[in-house]
């Protein structure tokens, strides 16, 4: 109980110590408020925010881009990774354009997202979609890759078909691998998402910080930036519950990530 | 009386990075139907290599019959228990041995009967609803077993089933799976680099050179298995056995050095 009160002490003093350093530097005048808000002054502008529709609204409009594209990146993305995994010809096909375009940064192509699909929805989901594909992809890979052969061969043993050993050995073997490629996808989600809006979007929360941004009203967009960031941090959150959960089988559980990364 | 498992000439070659490699050379072996045979030979010679071909999970050149119907595949009358257990982490133990039942759609009520008695075969009553990350090595290797012998195989290929346990628990798996088969009397292939078990368990025992492996002395086991584990391992043809199985293997493991 002593240990995970300070424990919790100790988890909030980063933030706590930022806060109070940030909060004496507007205070004392060590920077010019005009360009580096009070949190105080952050804290009211939030509240203001919260209070009308337009960071709710705006919020749920990129939430909906990064979980959409998140969701279908993951929904393809297994099936990339088992079949480059299980099939040499798929491998050597699908392969070089993993391998080409993994560290391309996939804000580049949001003009010619632009240009094909549109702004909007459309081209949001399809920026997080293309760039949640590839940790995905590689992570389910590298799962399937892993399973142990006397796994496979156990369960044929006992008369499993290939259909089945795909569904009830490679993909639960590969399901922790699964997890950590979808909770690094998650945070390009956000990181996209919001590019994306501040690139060219109508609406969305990075179009509300960037108008903010060029209004000079940095109080404003500081509050619309903490309101991601508290979203962002509650959709990871949620994403940890969900695999702790699915894979309290499984050796880190024991050392539960949620402890050490948390 | 015809044999349960045929071998005959038998090869596999194997590419790795430093070219092709030689594991079976013109293997032959032949098992009847509920003898207990074990494989030992030095350590590369191609035993477990060779167990996996019967068990079809390689292909090799040659020929293998079980049944005197050629095996071109893995099949459920054939079960295997490996060093590493290879247990379904994601399954408690219960749903680990009753993998193989659900896989062959058995009725509920016939998989949980199959259930109960292999967990009380193997005695994890109070671990049954266990992951087996929670488990001991000789708890896992319990309930690997039981796995194997939930799909009812005919043959039984043991990868040195109990090479990664405790001498302790090692002995005790032993009687266990002695008691198992006196009382089943299933066809077993085994591969062990343990001497000592291989006498103790098996009705006969089959020495494989060094690579390329094939099996270069066989020695029959006549021992009273129903005694105690002391009036087996202190007799007079257990000791003599063992004593002509080890002599055996030192020769083909020097053999083994000097040629390398």
């Amino acid at each position: 109980m002593v240990r995970s009160i300070n424990e919790a002490v100790l988890r909030l003093s980063p933030i706590a110590i930022v806060l109070v350093v940030w909060q004496a530097a507007a205070s004392f005048h060590w920077v010019d408020t005009a360009f580096l808000p009070a949190p105080a002054a952050v804290a009211r502008a939030l509240g203001d925010l919260l209070s009308g529709h337009e960071i709710r609204d705006n919020l749920f409009v990129t939430l909906f881009r990064a979980l959409a594209g998140l969701f279908l990146a993951t929904l393809s993305g297994v099936w990339f990774g088992i079949g480059m995994a299980r099939s040499w010809v798929f491998n050597a096909i699908v392969s070089p354009v993993v391998g080409a375009t993994y560290s391309l940064p996939k804000t580049a192509i949001v003009p010619l997202l632009i240009l094909w699909v549109g702004i909007g929805n459309a081209m949001g989901i399809l920026a997080v979609y293309l760039t949640c594909l590839l940790p995905i992809i590689v992570q389910t890979y590298h799962g399937v890759c892993a399973t142990p052969a006397v796994a496979v061969w156990s369960a044929q043993s006992l008369g499993a078909d290939r259909r089945k050993i795909l569904w009830q050995i490679f993909l639960p073997y590969a399901l922790p691998d699964i997890f950590t490629g979808v909770r690094i996808a998650l945070g390009f989600s956000f990181v996209v998402a919001i590019s994306a809006e501040m690139i060219a979007s109508t609406t969305g929360i990075g179009r509300l910080i960037f108008m903010y941004g060029e209004n000079g009203s940095y109080d404003y967009m500081f509050a619309a930036v903490a309101s991601v960031v508290i979203a962002a941090f509650l959709a990871d959150r949620a994403l940890l519950y969900v695999s702790a959960r699915c894979l309290r089988w499984h050796e880190s559980h024991a050392a539960s990530e949620i402890g050490a990364f948390g | 009386m015809t044999s349960k498992i045929t071998v005959r000439a038998v090869s596999k070659t194997y590419n790795s990075d430093a070219g092709e490699v030689l594991a079976l050379q013109g293997t032959d072996l032949e098992v009847k139907q509920g003898e207990f045979v074990s494989l030992v030979g030095p350590s590369g010679c191609g035993k477990s290599t060779l167990l996996y071909i019967v068990g079809g999970f390689l292909a090799a050149n040659g020929t293998v019959l079980i049944d005197d119907k050629i095996v071109d595949g893995p099949g459920v009358d054939r079960g295997i228990v490996f060093q590493e257990y290879a247990l379904f982490p994601w399954l408690t133990v219960r749903r680990n041995i009753l993998y193989g039942p659900r896989l062959q759609n058995l009725p509920a009520k016939q998989c949980d009967e199959i259930a109960n008695r292999l967990i009380d075969v193997i005695g994890l009553r109070n671990f049954e609803n266990r992951y087996p990350r929670e488990l001991s090595g000789g708890m896992k290797q319990r309930v690997a077993i039981a796995r194997m012998l939930a799909g009812d195989p005919t043959i039984l290929l043991l990868d040195e089933p109990f090479g990664a346990l405790d001498a302790l628990t090692r002995e005790t798996m032993q009687d266990e799976l002695l008691r198992i088969w006196l009382e089943m009397r299933k066809t077993v292939l085994m591969v062990t680099h343990d001497v000592n078990e291989a006498v103790y368990l098996s009705n006969r025992i089959c020495v494989m050179s060094a690579r390329p492996g094939r099996i270069v002395e066989e020695f029959p086991v006549n021992l009273d298995r129903n005694g105690t584990r002391e009036a087996i391992v202190l007799s007079d043809e257990y000791n003599r056995v063992r004593n002509k199985v080890w002599l055996a293997v030192r020769q083909q493991a020097a053999t083994q050095t000097t040629r390398a």
